[in-house]
């Protein structure tokens, strides 16, 4: 492995990207409250993606093969890896479709929603990416301890998401709910968005349901890697660490664009 | 395979099947209160108990028996709980069909993954879950049986599909009958309004079949195209099996539990969308519509994964020296049609479950009384099944583009061209969606590019014609069965091809859509990009699966039964629908003086048929009686016919180095491939 002196060098790099990250997603929501221009919100979020694509997912990695020996585990990695990244394209279709059904029955609208509680969440969704980052480059410095503790970070950062989505955002359990819309900032008596009432309803817990889906399968994967991580495989078959991370972090690339398009491009119904 | 496990067999599937009857009638007649025979829920019963049945005799509980028991069971499961949740919440518990609409479809879709855990296609992937590691190969037993249970071995699987598609061949192709004998003459009405099967009268039911027809069929050559790519692709690049062989046998599994929700679709109440299901007939269609949306969505992802690992495989396992320009044709063919099936299946499953939730949480996606636009439903639709007659006729056209210079003896012309055609036709294929949609009320400015796009793909179909026409010129042209085929593929073809453009013509369409004309343009693209390569291909590799040859005058006879009755077929149904004969209808006025043709046309069905049925024979007497062929025998020039017939578990036992042009027949000295053991010493 000649890359391996390198490794310190990537967690310092993952803690850069973060602060990339962070700082478009404040524009991003700057952006959206103030002039709300659709042009600089699309290329902020290709800006986005593209880090996650090449720096947390590392799509070049796509490229590197060691064609000597077929049978070699790096070699079966390699054609493993190609397996998923062609799953993820395939994906990226349903995603697309969905996008493609937002922008045709809502248009330059969207669902009237709490923009700073959308921030919130969509802020907790990047944090875990950057702690499942972490989990992955420790577990390639041989300190299975750190990456035990980032994937469990991930995994508790994720299953925060999906509840807010569920609990809060879908209003499920109006107990829960009402308290917390309330702490940001919704009035009271505003009227329930419902899957069954308009296009928008329609069009937010369609997207939102399939992402949380996304999510749930991912928060699967993190457990998965987490057991066997504690019972100790990966000290050297560790491309299904590799898998699980590239899968999260596509549910975030998946998030940056649904985010602003439910929650920031346009006027609210 | 043992004749008494086959009767056997047989009488389990009366014996289950009059139990699951029995059943499932007291069942009904508890909630009805009357004793109705033709009720779904009793055919229902009687439908999964025989089937289940059926395979136990053959194969004891285990693989596909265990698989369906699991399914079954999960279904009920699965409704129950949501039956027991809404008797809770004070909803309506019981419906029409035992259960109400929201049981079923939860129960189904528990049932399909209750099957994947029942027939063990899961049980390596749960153990790589808990972190043991196991074997990359497991050893398949001998014989006949290995083909009822989960193998990993490319050939069973590619084998599975072929048969499991030949199986959904003879079932869509039944209904076909069924509802051809109906339009036999105006006013036959042998499916009477007073007829009651499954929920259904008479007209529903010619609905039903005929969506029905539609979709199995898809679903047919999905299987068909799949046991191609199986079977041959990884043999063709020399690989020792797919890339990812679990997710291969997933995928096929898939399909099983997909086609049972197809036939429940059947029993289910019906629906009468046609194969498209457009909304918002659709959403108000009985509960079979939603059977037959989770069957496509299902089968789909038998297509998505299969294609996911064909391009894994051509990728990363070809032999060595074979760069991408000396790739086999059908590589290039399958590639080509994994790269649509990959992507754009998504589309439909979306499309097809947007509708399913507009049914169950009356989220008004396609309800314009919502806020919902219909039409939208239809770009998603047409973004795959357009690009779907892709996936259906690529690895067909690869098919003759392979076969063809093994039959004239000289290399193909253009290789070069050919190869790059399929992805033109493949990414062309993207952006002519709309052209299904002239008449659907889309923006209207959006109909002249959709006509020129669609007209572009007569390019690089154009050129395989050219490569075909050139590749027969002068050359001493053989014709044992499989190349028949391969010669009436591309008639078939062409007849199929030249009726497209007036299609793509809006002004044309406008009069076109929706008439019988439409119906023959698609039949001959299908059976010439699909059924007759597919049944050349059959003919062609069988040997090489089975160690021994299909019969040949049978085969001649198939051939020579099946292409002048489908010619008469679709030309028939293009005279008749130019003159005003519309499409998806049960009966027309006499007045139209149709009678004549469509009784023409319904023996001209018949007549295929019974071609087919000579196949099947042809077929299953083969595998035992056939005349031995373990040789070379179609002096081809491909690795998988260097070695002897029927080809070993791993395939190759020595790898191959790829040293020259696949096609170069009749060139003195040219060779395509070398085996390492023979060149040892020359390196
Ligand atoms: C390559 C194999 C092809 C297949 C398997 C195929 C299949 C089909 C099918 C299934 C339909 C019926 C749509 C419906 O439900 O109404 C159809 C219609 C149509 N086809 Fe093809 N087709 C093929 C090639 C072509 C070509 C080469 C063209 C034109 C250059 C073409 C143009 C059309 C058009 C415009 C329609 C719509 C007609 C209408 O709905 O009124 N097709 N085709
Ligand atoms: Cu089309």
């Amino acid at each position: 492995m000649s890359n391996k002196q390198q490794h310190p060098n990537l967690l310092t790099q993952g803690v850069f990207i973060f602060v990339y990250l962070a700082v478009l997603t404040a524009l991003e929501f700057f952006v959206a409250v103030t002039f709300n221009s659709v042009v600089i919100l699309v290329a902020v979020a290709l800006v986005k993606a593209a880090l996650v694509l090449w720096y947390y997912m590392h799509v070049n990695k796509l490229s590197e093969s060691d064609e000597s020996n077929h049978e070699a585990y790096a070699y079966k990695s390699g054609t493993n890896r190609l397996g998923l990244w062609l799953f993820l394209v395939s994906d990226s279709f349903v995603f697309g479709g969905l996008m493609v059904m937002r922008l045709s029955l809502l248009g330059m609208t969207r669902p009237d929603l709490s923009q700073t509680l959308g921030f919130f969440v969509t802020a907790v969704l990047l944090i875990s990416s950057f702690f499942m980052n972490r989990g992955e480059v420790e577990l390639h410095n041989g300190n299975r301890q750190g990456f035990l503790r980032n994937t469990m970070v991930t995994f508790v950062l994720g299953l925060f998401f999906l509840l807010g989505v569920i609990l809060v955002e879908w209003h499920t359990v109006p107990a829960i709910a009402e308290p917390i819309l309330h702490l940001f900032g919704e009035p009271e008596g505003k009227p329930l968005l419902k899957a069954s009432s308009g296009p928008a309803g329609a069009a937010f817990f369609m997207m939102t349901g399939m992402h949380a889906f996304h999510v749930l399968t991912g928060l699967i994967l993190l457990l998965i890697i987490w057991v066997n991580g504690k019972k100790g495989l990966y000290d050297e078959k560790q491309y299904p660490v590799e898998a699980a991370a590239v899968y999260w972090h596509f549910i975030d690339v998946v998030w940056i664009f649904f985010y602003p398009a439910l929650y920031l491009i346009g006027t609210a119904v | 395979m043992k004749n008494n496990s086959l009767g056997r067999a047989f009488l389990l599937l009366v014996i289950a099947g009059a139990i699951g009857y029995g059943i499932g009638l007291g069942i009904d007649f508890s909630i009805r209160g009357e004793l109705k025979l033709s009720a779904s829920v009793p055919s229902a019963f009687a439908l999964l108990f025989s089937f289940t049945a059926f395979f136990f005799g053959l194969y004891g509980y285990r693989g596909i028996t265990r698989g369906l028991v699991f399914q079954v069971v999960g279904t009920v499961i699965g409704a129950a709980l949501v039956t027991g949740i809404r008797a809770l919440m004070g909803l309506e518990s019981i419906g029409a069909f035992l259960f109400t609409e929201p049981a079923w479809v939860f129960g189904a879709l528990v049932g399909v993954i209750s099957f994947f855990f029942g027939v063990g296609v899961m049980t390596d992937w749960v153990k790589w879950a808990r972190g043991i590691d196991t074997p990359d190969h497991h050893e398949d037993e001998p014989g006949w049986q290995k083909y009822f249970g989960v193998s990993l071995d490319h050939k069973v699987i590619g084998i599975q599909y072929t048969v499991t598609a030949l199986f959904l061949l003879a079932v869509g192709g039944t209904f076909a009958l069924i509802f051809r004998t109906e339009l036999a003459a105006s006013g036959l009405d042998f499916l009477t309004l007073d007829l009651d099967v499954f929920n259904q009268n008479g007209p529903q039911l010619y609905n039903t079949l005929m969506s029905l027809h539609g979709m199995i069929m898809i679903v047919s050559i999905l299987l068909g195209i799949s046991g191609i790519m199986n079977y041959v692709v990884p043999l063709l690049v020399g690989a020792h099996d797919m890339a990812f062989p679990r997710m291969n046998a997933f995928a096929y599994w898939v399909a099983v539990p997909a086609s049972v929700l197809l036939l429940l679709a059947l029993i289910l109440g019906g629906f009468d969308t046609g194969w498209t299901g457009y909304p918002p007939l659709s959403s108000r269609a009985p509960l079979g519509v939603q059977m037959f949306f989770l069957g496509v969505f299902t089968a789909g992802w038998s297509s998505i994964l299969g294609a996911l690992n064909v391009i894994a495989t051509v990728v990363r396992m070809r032999a060595r020296g074979m760069t991408a320009m000396r790739m086999p044709i059908l590589v290039w063919a399958s590639v080509a049609t994994s790269i649509i099936a990959l992507t754009a299946t998504q589309l439909i499953g979306l499309s097809f479950q947007l509708v399913m939730f507009q049914r169950l949480f009356g989220m008004g996606f396609f309800d314009p009384g919502k806020g919902g636009n219909p039409v939208l439903f239809q770009h998603l639709f047409w973004f795959y099944s357009h690009p779907a007659v892709y996936v259906f006729v690529l690895p067909g056209l690869g098919v003759i583009s392979e076969l063809l210079p093994v039959f004239v003896r000289k290399p193909l012309f253009g290789y070069r061209w050919v190869a790059m055609s399929s992805l033109g036709i493949a990414l062309v294929g993207f952006v002519v969606w709309a052209h299904h949609m002239f008449t659907s009320g889309m923006n209207e400015y959006l109909r002249v590019p959709f006509m020129y796009s669609t007209m572009l793909v007569a390019v690089p179909t154009g050129v395989k014609f050219f490569s075909w026409v050139a590749t027969m010129w002068g050359g001493k042209i053989e014709t044992p069965t499989p190349m028949l085929f391969v010669l009436g593929s591309i008639v078939v073809f062409l007849l199929g091809g030249v009726t497209g453009p007036p299609n793509a013509m809006v002004a044309l369409d406008l009069h076109l859509h929706d008439t019988y004309w439409v119906v023959g343009h698609f039949h001959d693209t299908i059976f010439g990009g699909f059924v007759f390569p597919f049944f050349a291909a059959i003919y062609y590799w069988f040997p090489k699966a089975t160690g021994r040859k299909m019969n040949e005058f049978w085969g001649k006879v198939h051939f020579w039964l099946m292409t002048p009755s489908f010619f008469a077929l679709t030309l028939g149904m293009m005279f008749i629908g130019l003159r005003g004969m519309r499409r998806r209808i049960v009966d027309y006025d006499p007045a139209l003086g149709f009678d004549g043709a469509h009784l023409f046309l319904t023996v001209c069905a018949f007549l295929i048929a019974i071609s087919i049925l000579i196949f099947f024979i042809n077929f299953f007497r083969s595998i035992k009686h056939g005349e031995p062929a373990t040789g070379n025998t179609w002096n081809s020039r491909s690795p998988e016919w260097q070695v002897p017939s029927p080809m070993p578990a791993h395939n190759y036992e020595v790898p191959f180095e790829v040293v020259g042009e696949p096609y170069d027949y009749g060139l003195p000295g040219s060779k395509f491939v070398e085996f390492a053991a023979k060149t040892a010493g020359k390196h």
